[in-house]
């Protein structure tokens, strides 16, 4: 696994927490996702890469998470659905954007976030290029990152 | 003054505008917003904008193809346009200079850097 190609999004995750929710997320190990792990979240934000690289940066959280990290966006209240999806979208935008700035010898374009919903929805990865995974936790709750850049990020 | 907030996000919009609005230079301000490039277009040629606060990766017409636009009417070419987007990379940045933005900050927005920026141009 290609730590240094990892690290810019793990960067940019602590940074957006940091700057937007004034949190410092702590993470756990990176592993290498298997097709067939169970997704137990709820949402997740996907962010599409192309390029230099071909991939995918996915941010997972549970809903209650979600709803709550919105809430703090809109200043407090309770957030629509509509809420909760612009905010998981505009939050992957910002972390796969701001990560590129730790791979800038490589030209990456990111496309514009769709949302997966539902209770331990399934994610269908691109088939040969490895997903790397990295757990967060931040003091509201539990939160997932999924990278995968084809010929960048190596299993 | 009139401000034009252009980002899909219309969280993003909102934490734009009540950042400005927390100060009290811009909080008399009139805030337009749109939720993407080709809305804000219109909106521009419909009548006077003095600052264009805009994002770049957007449905319909991007941030960056609206500033090539803009600039290329001798109408907007004076338009202060700050880009605010994820978007990190110097590439970017070099980018979007040369197309003709005054400014550029990358998300998650600083209120401190927002405000710098907006009195380096004269607002």
């Amino acid at each position: 696994m290609n730590i240094r190609h990892i690290e810019p999004f793990i960067d940019a995750t602590v940074g957006v927490f940091r700057e937007m929710f004034g949190l410092e997320p702590d993470f756990l190990n990176p592993y290498l996702l298997q097709r067939d792990d169970r997704n137990e979240w709820d949402i997740s934000g996907i962010i599409g890469i192309g390029g230099d690289s071909k991939g995918v940066v996915v941010v997972s959280l549970s809903g209650e998470l979600a709803q709550a990290l919105t809430a703090q966006l809109l200043g407090g209240g309770v957030a629509t659905d509509d809420d909760v999806v612009d905010a998981v979208g505009e939050l992957v935008n910002i972390i796969a954007g701001n990560a590129k700035k730790g791979l800038e010898e490589y030209r990456l374009d990111i496309s514009l976030p769709s949302i997966v919903r539902g209770p331990d929805h399934k994610i269908a990865w691109q088939q040969n290029v490895p997903i790397i995974g990295i757990p967060f936790k931040i003091p509201l709750g539990r939160f997932h990152l999924s990278i995968g850049l084809e010929n960048i990020i190596t299993g | 003054m009139t401000i034009l907030v252009v980002d899909d996000s219309r969280i993003m919009r909102n934490i734009i505008k009540n950042t400005l609005t927390g100060n009290s230079r811009y909080a008399h301000a009139q805030y337009l917003e749109s939720p993407d490039g080709r809305e804000a277009q219109r909106i521009i040629s419909s009548q006077k904008i003095d600052l264009l606060l805009l994002d770049w990766n957007m449905p319909m017409l991007n941030g960056l193809e609206l500033v090539k636009k803009l600039r290329a009417d001798p109408l907007y070419a004076k338009l202060p346009i700050i880009m605010i987007t994820s978007e990190s990379a110097k590439y970017s940045v070099i980018e979007a200079v040369k197309a003709g933005v005054n400014d550029y900050l990358i998300k998650p927005v600083s209120e401190k850097l927002l405000m710098e920026k907006l009195e380096r141009l004269g607002f």
